[in-house]
This record gives structure tokens, C-alpha cells and sequence, in this order.
């Protein structure tokens, strides 16, 4: 009985019937732009959402902001250097009932070409509500360059709708994968993006998706009073740098991070892509470097692209320090760490 | 992040006959590795640290798949009722032979289709399936016994002599 060679035949003969290459790498680019859209320059009148930094650990975004949403001033942080809490610029007021999982949560800091002294800020939270044995999985995303009247809705063409008084549009792809989709708009400039989607075979209510989706969008708050403690910090950056973006989330296993949560940051001047970017890491590799802030590191050269990883820096994983800048420049950023203890 | 994109279309006609195969749908397939790359691209440093990214990646594929499918065979068996029992002239042809067995492979719970897609289309052995999988060897054998006895039941001797010789 050689049932084995009919299962590989089998597979054989359907393995000719792909979906397209070009489709699919298409469609996960364009998801991939919209991602994006809050790193591209663009000339928008700044209506700064208020993202807190707390600390010195973050005093390098200097900005001008209101007072009360600004960090401290150095000079006035008496304690040693502490890794800080970050504040999203916005909350969510309202999820649905359930146990939350966050996955992650990502601020990305635009300085526009016009008006790079002031910088726009686009947060983003991805979770997963759980109940009653159903994965809701929540995205909610400022794009601040983007506004309601020029975004594109996933699924199919989208529908007015009003939210708070507000003009939106949504659209809901009933019983697809495309979930329930809403744009808003932010109150400072930008759109607001909420997604609510469930896992296949996607059988929740359409109706629920979409009455989550509009009641989230409803609650959301500004300027945001959510913190993420991230599982390292900077402080006190080279003059004309900032942290462009930060995102914190549930490690992606297999990670020697434990319960520490990934931590990443791209530096730079916000203006073009961010050269520097450092994040958590699994596996060094490279040759041995200058010890730094008492921890080992390995480095490893690229045609001018460097990557220092700084080892057993948060629990037992590395943190990677990498971009297209001198070697020294990198060891420079790692003197700057701030570790847990 | 041209890095990236190379990997990405070096490996993506593999993906995607892989997702074909774990998901038995197209539609499905695509949708599954699209998901796949765009977290690849926010993950892409993290990834490309690895030693073996292209098994890093088919490990999110099959992660994907797991974790996606969930009541999948349930839904295929209500759209797409089975016989019991195969029928003699329900195989005129090698082609109905392995529609036949393509159904089949549809029902088979997601583990047990994993792990038939790993060991008989990815060519993989067991100890590379369970390192993909995140489980122990004889795990891999008994998904793998279990898939068989399914996949052997309803089919006649005749048939799967016929499947020998073809």
C-alpha cells in the first residue's frame, strides 16, 4: 500500500496552482506603504499631538510642545539615569470585554522637511481581546499625514459615516478577512485608522466587528495618558538626533527576552529614513568588539553597513545597534544605553 | 531594506506552494503569506540575525497556518461532504485518485496536515519537522500514524495498488 507516493503526487499535482508572485508581494507592499505613509516627509501644518517621553532618558526629541506634555527638563531629574515609561499620543477609552493582549504598540516621530523643529507623531496599539473563545484582534494606527478623504480602505469601497460629529469613512468585509475598517478624523490633522478583525473562519457577526470598531473610535483619546515601559533606554543623544520611533511588544519567539518586552528605537533626524535602529535581538554574531557599559559586543561590517550587537544587555539578549554610519558613531549610541539592572 | 527583498523574492515562490499546500486554497494561500511578509518586513532585522531565515520564515508560515485555521476541516467537510467510502468508479483516472486524496488531506486535522505537507512535500525529516513544529520527534510520528490510518481509511486496495503502479 504505498499511500505515501499517492500523497506526494497529490501534492504535485496542485503545486502548479499558486497565487501569483508579483499579486501577492503587490498587495503585502502596499500594506506595507500604508505602514509607512508617517515616514515620508511631508509639508503639513503641525498640530502636535502631545507624546510624552518622560525622563532623561528621552530628552533627545528635543521639541517644543505644551508644557504639561513635555518631559522634564534634564537638568531638573535629580535620579540616576532610569529606563522611562513611554506615553502614546493617544488612548484607547473604550475595548470591547475581555482578557487584552497587547502585541504591540509603536510611535513613529515625523519631523516635516518645512518645519523640522516641529515633529508630527503617529502611534499604534495591536492587540487581541479574548472572550468567550474568540480572538477579536484590535489595530488602531494615527496616520498623521494622511487625511479621511484620501485613504483606502481595504476591503471594498468605503461608506460614510459619522463618529462623534465627525465625517469618516468605513467599510466592513462581512464574514472576510478584510474585518471592519474606519478612518476618522484626528483632531490635530491626520486620520485616525481602526481595524477589528477576527481569525479564520471569521465567524463572528459582521454587525459586531463593526459596532466594536465605531465604538473604539468613539472613545479614543487625545493626548494619550498610556505608558509602555520599554526594556532599555537612550539618554542624552549626539547633537540633532532623535528617537524617529519607538515600538514595544510581546517578544517574538523563540526569544531570550523572558517576560521583557522587544524594545525598539530608530534614530536619526526624522527628516529621511532613519539611519540608526536599534531593537532587541536573539542571535550575535560578528567578531568581538570594545567591551561597552561593562557588557561584551560583536560587530560585523556590511560594505559600510555596521552592526554592533551589545550582548546579555537586557536579561540574556542583545541589543542591536545597526545603520549605514561609522562603527564609532555605533559604539558611540551603545555609551548611551540605559540597561536594566 | 533591499536585503529584504531579495530574500523575499528568492523564497516567495516557495512560500507560496508551501501555504498552497497547508491551506489547500489559493485564496487562502495568498492571504496567508502576505500576512507573513509584511511581518516579516517589520521583523526583518531580527530575522535576518538568524542563522537559517528561510526556515525562520516557514516556521511563521506554519505558525500562521495553526493559528489561523481554526475549525478549517469542520467548515470543508459541511461545504464539501465526503463519501465514507470511496466508490470504484469514482477513480477512473489517476487524476480523481489524487482529487480523492486532496479531500482527504483537507479533513485531516491542521497538526496532522502540517506535518504530511512537511514530511511528504517539504521532504523534511522528522527531527526538522519537530524543530519547526516546537515539538518532540515521536510527536511528529504519532500526527504522522494518525494522518495515515486517516488517509488509508475508505480506500480499497485495489486503489491504492492502482496508486503504486501509476
Amino acid at each position: 500500500m504505498d499511500i505515501e507516493k499517492l500523497i506526494k503526487d497529490t501534492f504535485t499535482a496542485h503545486e502548479h496552482d499558486v497565487p501569483d508572485d508579483d499579486t501577492v508581494l503587490a498587495a503585502a507592499q502596499q500594506r506595507i506603504d500604508r505602514r509607512r505613509t508617517v515616514s515620508r516627509p511631508l509639508a503639513v501644518a503641525a498640530g502636535v499631538a502631545a507624546l510624552t517621553l518622560a525622563a532623561v532618558t528621552v530628552v533627545a526629541l528635543n521639541r517644543s510642545a505644551p508644557a504639561d506634555n513635555v518631559a522634564a527638563p534634564a537638568d531638573e531629574v535629580q535620579a540616576e539615569p532610569a529606563i522611562a515609561d513611554l506615553r502614546m499620543p493617544f488612548s484607547l477609552g473604550w475595548l470591547p470585554p475581555g482578557s487584552v493582549d497587547y502585541r504591540v504598540q509603536r510611535v513613529n516621530v515625523v519631523a516635516t522637511q518645512d518645519d523640522p523643529d516641529t515633529p508630527l507623531y503617529g502611534g499604534e496599539y495591536m492587540l487581541t481581546v479574548t472572550a468567550n473563545g474568540q480572538n477579536l484582534n484590535v489595530n488602531v494606527q494615527h496616520f498623521p499625514m494622511a487625511s479621511v478623504d484620501e485613504v483606502a480602505v481595504r476591503s471594498r469601497p468605503g461608506n460614510p459615516v459619522t463618529i462623534n460629529g465627525q465625517r469618516g469613512v468605513e467599510s466592513s468585509d462581512a464574514g472576510g478577512p478584510g474585518g471592519y475598517e474606519l478612518y476618522v478624523p484626528h483632531p490635530d490633522g491626520g486620520a485616525m485608522y481602526v481595524h477589528v478583525l477576527t481569525e479564520f473562519p471569521y465567524t463572528a457577526p459582521a454587525q459586531q466587528l463593526v459596532d466594536v470598531g465605531r465604538r473604539v473610535a468613539q472613545n479614543l483619546r487625545y493626548p494619550g495618558n498610556t505608558t509602555v515601559t520599554p526594556s532599555f533606554g537612550l539618554r542624552d543623544l549626539p547633537g540633532g538626533m532623535r528617537i524617529c520611533a519607538f515600538d514595544v511588544g510581546k517578544p517574538f519567539d523563540p526569544s531570550p527576552l523572558g517576560s521583557a518586552l522587544s524594545t525598539g528605537y530608530e534614530l536619526g533626524t526624522c527628516t529621511t529614513m532613519p539611519p540608526i535602529r536599534l531593537s532587541t535581538a536573539n542571535a550575535p554574531r560578528g567578531d568581538p568588539g570594545q567591551p561597552t557599559q561593562g557588557h561584551p559586543t560583536r560587530y560585523v561590517n556590511e560594505n559600510g553597513h555596521h552592526s554592533l550587537w551589545v550582548l546579555d544587555a537586557v536579561n540574556d539578549a542583545p541589543i542591536l545597534i545597526a545603520g549605514s554610519v561609522p562603527l564609532t558613531d555605533l559604539y558611540d549610541i551603545a555609551n548611551r544605553l540605559v540597561l536594566p539592572r | 531594506m533591499a536585503n529584504y527583498e531579495n530574500f523575499v523574492r528568492a523564497q516567495l515562490p516557495r512560500l507560496l506552494r508551501y501555504a498552497r499546500m497547508l491551506t489547500g486554497e489559493r485564496e487562502q494561500a495568498a492571504d496567508l503569506v502576505q500576512d507573513v511578509l509584511v511581518k516579516v518586513y517589520r521583523r526583518w532585522s531580527r530575522i535576518s540575525d538568524t542563522d537559517h531565515p528561510d526556515r525562520y520564515v516557514l516556521r511563521m508560515v506554519t505558525n500562521g497556518y495553526l493559528s489561523w485555521r481554526r475549525s478549517r476541516s469542520a467548515r470543508l467537510i459541511a461545504a464539501d461532504e465526503l463519501p465514507d467510502e470511496a466508490r470504484p468508479d469514482d477513480f477512473a483516472s489517476d487524476h480523481a485518485l489524487r482529487e480523492d486524496m486532496w479531500q482527504r488531506l483537507a479533513r485531516l486535522p491542521k497538526r496532522q496536515r502540517a506535518v504530511v505537507v512537511l514530511r511528504y512535500y517539504e521532504q523534511l525529516v522528522d527531527a526538522e519537522i519537530a524543530d519547526l513544529l516546537g515539538c518532540a520527534q515521536s510527536t511528529v510520528r504519532a500526527h504522522a500514524h494518525k494522518a495515515l490510518t486517516t488517509l488509508r481509511s475508505g480506500l480499497t486496495i485495489e486503489q491504492l495498488a492502482e496508486a503504486k503502479e501509476s
